[in-house]
């Protein structure tokens, strides 16, 4: 077994990063190719997603903003973390 | 209500919280709902009241061959809408 | 189980079922299944113009997972309940 406590320095498996970003802000893009820009507030087993502030690009062009978001798990292609 | 009830831990609370507010469900098919959410389960299935659902379809112009967006709506008193359509809902419609 | 308790409270009332290839069905819901699966009599198809193939189907069995929506009888619908249950399937 490695030493999976410690992911003070870099996350190691993907539950592990997953852990590491909840608060900050990510991209989450969908399988129909939509992303959603905002807060990762937290997330279940299932890939749900609840965000806020959060906004939907369709083909890089801002749609729609909501406060809160819950995104259906299904719907996940990934979830990649954003600079500032 | 506890505490506990109103902290969101797990992306369901958020759900959980919004029982019995006006909602915002995206749907597969460029299918939007608007309504209360009266009930849900784990799956996203849910029975929203008071619906309002907007259907999108782009149309090409016969001549022009530009993309004319067009959206349909119509009301339903009460509404069974299975999980598995559901991509995106939102609490309630606050700014 | 929530939805499946109460759509057995609506056996033998109207429903109209939305599948998700745009087909709407309405008929007396004679009884559902843990999928959601539905058996509906006396059905007639709401767009008939644009499906006559369905013109002779007096009853059918619908796969739950083929379904979209559920319109309900508004007077079958007691919110009040579906919160309580609601809440007590959340805590669970």
């Amino acid at each position: 077994m490695a030493d999976a406590g410690d992911v003070s320095q870099s996350a190691r498996t993907p539950a592990d990063f997953l852990k590491s970003i909840k608060g900050k802000p990510v991209v989450v893009k969908l399988n129909s190719g939509v992303d959603y820009r905002g807060i990762l507030a937290c997330l279940d087993g299932y890939m749900n997603i609840a965000m806020e502030s959060t906004e939907e690009y369709v083909n890089g062009q801002l749609k729609n903003k909501y406060g809160d978001a819950f995104i259906r798990g299904n719907n996940v292609l990934y979830i990649s973390t954003v600079k500032n | 209500m506890t505490e506990e009830d109103a902290t969101v831990k797990e992306p369901l609370d958020l759900i959980k919280l919004s029982l019995d507010e006006r909602i915002y469900v995206k749907l597969r098919g460029d299918r939007e709902l608007r309504g209360r959410l009266h009930a849900y389960d784990q799956h996203l299935n849910m029975i929203l009241g008071e619906v309002e659902e907007t259907i999108t379809t782009i149309e090409i112009d016969d001549e022009t061959y530009e993309e004319i967006i067009k959206t349909n709506k119509r009301a339903v008193p009460f509404l069974f809408v299975r999980g598995d359509g559901v991509i995106l809902v939102s609490p309630p419609l606050r700014q | 189980m929530l939805f499946y308790s109460y759509f057995k409270t609506l056996v033998g009332k109207q429903v109209t079922v939305e599948l998700k290839n745009d087909l709407a069905i309405t008929g007396t819901l004679h009884s559902v299944d843990q999928y959601l699966n539905i058996k509906l009599n006396n059905v007639h198809v709401v767009n008939e113009q644009k499906y006559p193939h369905m013109m002779s189907v007096r009853n059918c069995f619908i796969r739950g997972s083929v379904v979209r929506y559920v319109q309900l009888p508004p007077g079958s619908v007691d919110v009040e309940l579906l919160h309580d249950a609601t809440r007590r399937e959340a805590r669970g």
